[in-house]
C-alpha cells in the first residue's frame, strides 16, 4: 500500500492505521512480544550451554590447585594464561598426531559406511515397504530402546574368541574362524562405531526418502531415464539435505566416541580424541587439558555444522 | 574393587565463583599453616612431608581438629554416611553393624581417588567414613580433612591387626587411619594357555608380557603407576616413586615395545572380567582382583580353575593396602568410630573379605590356611591354585608401595604414560 508523503493530522493517522489493521494486519502487539516467546529457550542455553560453556574456557585457561592438583577455573580473562593450550597443540603435532589423524580416519569410513548401508535401507523401507512399512519403522526405531552402552556391551559377548561371531564363521570353509576381534583393532573399533550410529542415520534418510514425490519419478522414468539414471538425477540430489542431516546427527558425536573404543579394544593403537580427553579427565592434574580439548573438538565440529547450517539455508531459499 | 575410570563433574559452586574476585593462581589454597608432620621426605615447596617405606611419617595432631572425647554414647536416629569405591563392601556386613547400633547406613560410591577427593573438598557433604588410599593421606590430614582417631574407641586394631599395622610408616601411631584391605599386583593368566611351572619356571616373569607368542592377548592395567612400576621391576627398579627422568622414560618406552610386539590393552576390569571371558590370556592383576573373579565367573569352577595369579617366590613386588579414615565434617563421629572397631573385628572383617576378594590384614587369618578354611559361603577363601594371591604380613618388608609424589614429578610418570597411550 503507497502512503502520500506529506504532513497529516492526526485524526488521518489513525485512520490509515485503523485501515491497516482491517487490511488484515492483525491485532497490533507491542514489539517485545514476540521475541518474548524465545525467552524461556534462550534462559535455557544461557544457563545450560553459555554459562557451563565459559565454565569449561575458565578452566582451561585457569590453573590447577597447588597440593589436589584439581582444575582451578580462573573467571577474568585478564588472568588467563595459555600453558595448557599450548601443552596440548604441542602434543597434536608431536606424539598425539597419531590419535587426531587415526581418529578422522575411523569417523570418516564409519561415516561412509553408515550412509552407504543406512541409505539403502531407509530407501527399501520408503519404496517397497508397502503395508510393512510400519513394521518396518517400528523395527528401526527399535534400537533406541536400548542404551547404546548395552548395545556395544552385547558385542563384547558376541566377538570373544569363543562367541557366536567366531562359531559362525567356524560353519563357512575357507576362512578365518579364529579372529581375535577384541585383540585391539581399528576394524573392530570401526565396526562399533558403524553398528552404534546408523540408527541415527537411517531415520533421518527415511523421513527425506518418503517424503520424495513418486510423482517427480515417474515424470523422470516417462522422460526416458533408466532406473539408474532417475536414482542418480532424481532421487540422490533430493536426499542431499537427508544425508547431510544424518551426518550431522551421527557422524558430529562420533569425533567424541571413546565408549565404543574403551570397550571393543583397549588398546592404545587405537585410541581417539574422545579418549584423549577422558583419560585427562580422569588424570590427576590433567582437569585443564581435558578442558582445551573439549574446545578444540568444539572448534573441530563447529566447521561440518556451519557448512551443514549454510547448505540448508541456501536450500530454504531456493525452495521459497 | 571396581575401579571404573567414570566421569566425575566438578563443577565449581556458586559460591566460588562469587569469591573469584582475585587471581586465584596467586592464593596457596589449601597450604596448612602448621607444619602437618614430622619425619618423612620432604620436598622443596611442598607442604608435608611424603611418606616412604625407610622414612616414617608422624602427623601433627592440629590444635583446631582434635580427636573425640573417650565414652561418648552413640549418636541416636543417625544415618552414618559412608563414602567408598563401588562393590568394596559387603552391604550384610554393613546392615549387621546397622542393626547392632540401632543406626541407619548410607553407602555412596565414587569412581577414583581424583572425584573423592573434589567432593570432600567442597565441605558440604557429610560423610562419616572414608575409604582413602594411602597415596592422598598427606593432602587430606594436611588440610585437616581427616579427623585424629580417638582409639580407645578402636581396641580391635591392638588386638586383632597384623603387627605393620601397629605402628605403619605412612601414619605412625595410626592417629588418622586403620588399615582396611591389603593386595599385590601380580600377573594373572589363562592357565590353560600358560602353566603354572611354566610362569614360575621364567628367570623373569615380567618378560611374559612381551613374549610375542601371545599378541594381542595381552592386558595391563589402565593406571599409569601400576602399569609403569610393572615395566620398572622388571628391569629390576624396585622404587616405585622413582624420580629419576632416565628410568621413568625408559619404562614409558618398554611400554611402548610392549605395543608394539603384542598390541598390549589398557583396562581396569580385564584381570577379573576379561581373563575368565577370554577376551586376556593374560593380564596385570591385583590379588584381590583374582580371589573377586570367582564371582564373576558366576562360580563355573571349571572357568574359575583356568585362571592362575603370580606374585614373585621372593615376594619382592608391588604391594599396597587401603585405609579407612574418618572425614571432619561428619555428624556421626561416635558411630563412626564404631564402625571402624566393628570392621576390625576377626569375623566381620573375614565376612567381608569373603565377599570383596580383598583380603583383610587380621593376626588371625593364618596366610597358609586361607585356602583351606571356609567362609561364611562355605568355600575357601583364597582357591588352593591362587595361592600366591594371599598377602603375608612380611611382604610389606618384602615388597614395595606406590606413594605420593609431587606434582613435577608425577608429570613425569604422566609424560611417560601419556606418549603410551597415544598409541
Amino acid at each position: 500500500m503507497a502512503s502520500v508523503p506529506g504532513p497529516t493530522s492526526r485524526r488521518e493517522r489513525r485512520r490509515q492505521r485503523k485501515e491497516k489493521r482491517a487490511a488484515g494486519q492483525g491485532v497490533w502487539y507491542p514489539r517485545w512480544y514476540w521475541p518474548s516467546f524465545a525467552a524461556p529457550a534462550s534462559v535455557y542455553l544461557l544457563i545450560f550451554f553459555v554459562l557451563p560453556l565459559y565454565i569449561i574456557v575458565s578452566l582451561a585457561f585457569g590453573t590447577v590447585d597447588p597440593v589436589f592438583q584439581s582444575p582451578v577455573p580462573v573467571y577474568q580473562p585478564w588472568f588467563w594464561t595459555s600453558q595448557y593450550l599450548t601443552k596440548v597443540a604441542s602434543e597434536a603435532v608431536g606424539y598425539n598426531s597419531g590419535v587426531y589423524l587415526r581418529t578422522f580416519f575411523f569417523v570418516i569410513v564409519a561415516s561412509l559406511a553408515c550412509v552407504v548401508l543406512g541409505y539403502v535401507v531407509a530407501y527399501y523401507v520408503a519404496r517397497f515397504g508397502g503395508k510393512r512399512k510400519g513394521l518396518f519403522l517400528a523395527l528401526l526405531i527399535a534400537p533406541f530402546f536400548v542404551s547404546y552402552l548395552m548395545r556395544m556391551l552385547a558385542w563384547i559377548d558376541l566377538l570373544l574368541p569363543g562367541g557366536y561371531v567366531n562359531k559362525i564363521l567356524g560353519w563357512i570353509p575357507f576362512i578365518p574362524h579364529h579372529v581375535n576381534w577384541l585383540g585391539g583393532y581399528p576394524g573392530t573399533v570401526i565396526l562399533g562405531l558403524i553398528y552404534g550410529y546408523i540408527p541415527y542415520m537411517i531415520l533421518p534418510f527415511f523421513g527425506f526418502l518418503d517424503r520424495i514425490d513418486q510423482n517427480l519419478l515417474e515424470a523422470g522414468r516417462d522422460l526416458g531415464a533408466s532406473p539408474a539414471r532417475t536414482f542418480l538425477r532424481v532421487t540422490l540430489p533430493l536426499s542431499r539435505p537427508a544425508i547431510l542431516a544424518g551426518l550431522v546427527i551421527a557422524t558430529l558425536p562420533m569425533f567424541g566416541d571413546y565408549y565404543t573404543n574403551d570397550l571393543l579394544s583397549n588398546s592404545p593403537r587405537t585410541e581417539m580424541i574422545g579418549n584423549l580427553m577422558d583419560h585427562a579427565f580422569n588424570n590427576t592434574g590433567q582437569g585443564p587439558l581435558a578442558a582445551v580439548l573439549v574446545l578444540l573438538l568444539m572448534i573441530i565440529l563447529l566447521i561440518p555444522m556451519f557448512y551443514y547450517l549454510r547448505s540448508t539455508a541456501n536450500e530454504l531459499q531456493v525452495s521459497e | 574393587m571396581l575401579r571404573t575410570a567414570g566421569a566425575a563433574a566438578a563443577l565449581p559452586s556458586l559460591a566460588a565463583i562469587m569469591d573469584a574476585c582475585s587471581n586465584p593462581r596467586d592464593a596457596g589454597s589449601n597450604s596448612a599453616t602448621d607444619p602437618a608432620g614430622s619425619g618423612g621426605l620432604w620436598q622443596k615447596g611442598w607442604p608435608y612431608p611424603l611418606a616412604r617405606q625407610d622414612k616414617p611419617v608422624t602427623w601433627n595432631i592440629f590444635p583446631d581438629n582434635k580427636p573425640i572425647a573417650s565414652n561418648l554414647p552413640s549418636e541416636k536416629n543417625a544415618t552414618l554416611q559412608l563414602y567408598n569405591w563401588d562393590q568394596y563392601v559387603w552391604p550384610k556386613v554393613v546392615n549387621e553393624f546397622a542393626d547392632k547400633f540401632k543406626c541407619k547406613v548410607q553407602i555412596t560410591t565414587f569412581n577414583n581417588m581424583d572425584e573423592a577427593l573434589a567432593k570432600m573438598r567442597t565441605g558440604q557433604l557429610p560423610f562419616d567414613i572414608f575409604f582413602p588410599t594411602i597415596d592422598v593421606l598427606g593432602k587430606l590430614i594436611s588440610t585437616k580433612l581427616l579427623q585424629p582417631l580417638n582409639q580407645d574407641y578402636i581396641p580391635n586394631l591392638a588386638a586383632n591387626c597384623w603387627d605393620v599395622y601397629q605402628n605403619p610408616f605412612y601414619d605412625q601411631r595410626w592417629q588418622y587411619t586403620v588399615p582396611y584391605t591389603v593386595y599385590t599386583t601380580g600377573i594373572g593368566y589363562n592357565r590353560t594357555v600358560i602353566s603354572d611351572d611354566e610362569i614360575r619356571a621364567m628367570s623373569n616373569p615380567y618378560d611374559i608380557f612381551w613374549d610375542p607368542k601371545y599378541k594381542g592377548q595381552v592386558g595391563i592395567y589402565d593406571d599409569y603407576r601400576e602399569a609403569i612400576s610393572m615395566a620398572l621391576l622388571r628391569k629390576g627398579i624396585t622404587d616405585l616413586n622413582t624420580t629419576d627422568t632416565a628410568a621413568i622414560t625408559q619404562a614409558g618406552q618398554d611400554l611402548i615395545d610392549l605395543l608394539q610386539v603384542n598390541n598390549v590393552r589398557t583396562s581396569i576390569n580385564g584381570a577379573y572380567l576379561g581373563l575368565p571371558k577370554g577376551q586376556y590370556q593374560l593380564h596385570q592383576a591385583w590379588s584381590g582382583d583374582m580371589a573377586a573373579a570367582w564371582f564373576y565367573t558366576a562360580q563355573n569352577m571349571a572357568g574359575y580353575k583356568t585362571m592362575g595369579y603370580w606374585y614373585p617366590k621372593d615376594r619382592v613386588g608391588a604391594i599396597n593396602n587401603d585405609c579407612i579414615a574418618i572425614p571432619t565434617n561428619g555428624k556421626n563421629p561416635v558411630l563412626a568410630h564404631q564402625f571402624i572397631n566393628f570392621m576390625l573385628d576377626y569375623t566381620n572383617a573375614m565376612n567381608n573379605f569373603a565377599w570383596v576378594g580383598y583380603q583383610v590384614p587380621q593376626k588371625q587369618a593364618d596366610p597358609t590356611t586361607l585356602t583351606t578354611t571356609k567362609s561364611t559361603y562355605g568355600e575357601p577363601y583364597v582357591w588352593p591354585w591362587l595361592k600366591d594371591a594371599v598377602v603375608l604380613e612380611s611382604d610389606f618388608t618384602a615388597g614395595y608401595l606406590e606413594l605420593e609424589l609431587t606434582p613435577p614429578v608425577d608429570a613425569l610418570w604422566h609424560d611417560a604414560w601419556s606418549k603410551f597411550q597415544s598409541g
